[in-house]
């Protein structure tokens, strides 16, 4: 049976009541009609991580997002999030957010191409609607210009 | 809205029960620790593995919400005792 974390989400709001999980307005769905090995790939986190250079996200409530180059030669990685499960990850930002995995892959000839740039954002925010009518569209279009054709989305 | 944009999204996640309310169009369940979705610290060949069988999964969506789960167990005895370790984690340093 999988781990259960929303008892110790709520246990960790508390006296605030539990962090409400939201759903989309829309639901969309969108087949996939290319193959990996033509498809262009792009990575988005919620760990509010960022090229060591770029502006630190501003915990809790940051709605803003980092350009992150999909060459992992370029950092270091800082993860901005404040979660208290950011030890490990802080350690080695690759297990959460995988650029070199996905550059391995793509030399490997699994994938077609990658985003020049991945994305980054802070997760766990408490405004729904501004994240689904800002931020959200924000990145949708920063990844259509990129000509991307899946996007894996890694929770924080 | 990034689907409706055409383009295709796979949730690459460790929280099963997050996951199933969210419901996201596609979602791949990595059984491991959370903020530890590709593995260990430094261990890039874990890393590989776990994204690579996320991707070759991606094709196997045929309907939206589905949660596939990649078969993948943090320690390789398939011990449960990183649960207790990470409850105590999540409490003491939120």
């Amino acid at each position: 049976m999988a781990f259960e974390y929303l008892p110790i989400m709520a246990q960790n709001s508390a006296p605030k009541p539990p962090r409400v999980l939201v759903k989309p307005s829309k639901f969309a769905w969108c087949a996939v009609t290319k193959p990996l090995f033509q498809s262009r790939v792009a990575l988005l986190t919620s760990a509010a991580l960022r090229v060591e250079s770029q502006p630190p996200f501003v915990p809790r409530e940051d709605l803003s997002y980092r350009r992150v180059p999909s060459d992992p030669a370029i950092g270091p990685i800082v993860i901005d999030h404040h979660s208290g499960i950011g030890a490990v990850p802080k350690q080695d930002p690759e297990i959460v957010f995988p650029r070199t995995a996905l550059a391995s892959l793509l030399s490997r000839g699994l994938l077609g191409s990658l985003s020049p740039r991945h994305f980054s954002f802070m997760g766990g925010v408490r405004k729904p609607e501004q994240v689904e009518k800002e931020l959200a569209p924000a990145l949708a279009y920063e990844l259509t210009q990129a000509e991307v054709d899946l996007a894996l989305l890694v929770p924080y | 809205m990034i689907e409706a944009l055409g383009i295709p999204t796979l949730v690459i996640g460790t929280a099963y029960d997050i996951m199933s309310k969210v419901v996201p169009p596609r979602a791949a369940f990595v059984d491991h620790p959370v903020g530890r979705t590709f593995g260990p610290p430094h261990d890039r060949e874990r890393n590989v593995a776990v994204l690579a069988k996320a991707l070759t999964e991606v094709a196997q969506f045929t309907q939206p919400g589905m949660i596939r789960d990649l078969g993948c167990d943090w320690s390789s005895d398939g011990s449960r005792s990183w649960e207790q370790e990470l409850r105590a984690e999540m409490l003491r340093e939120h």
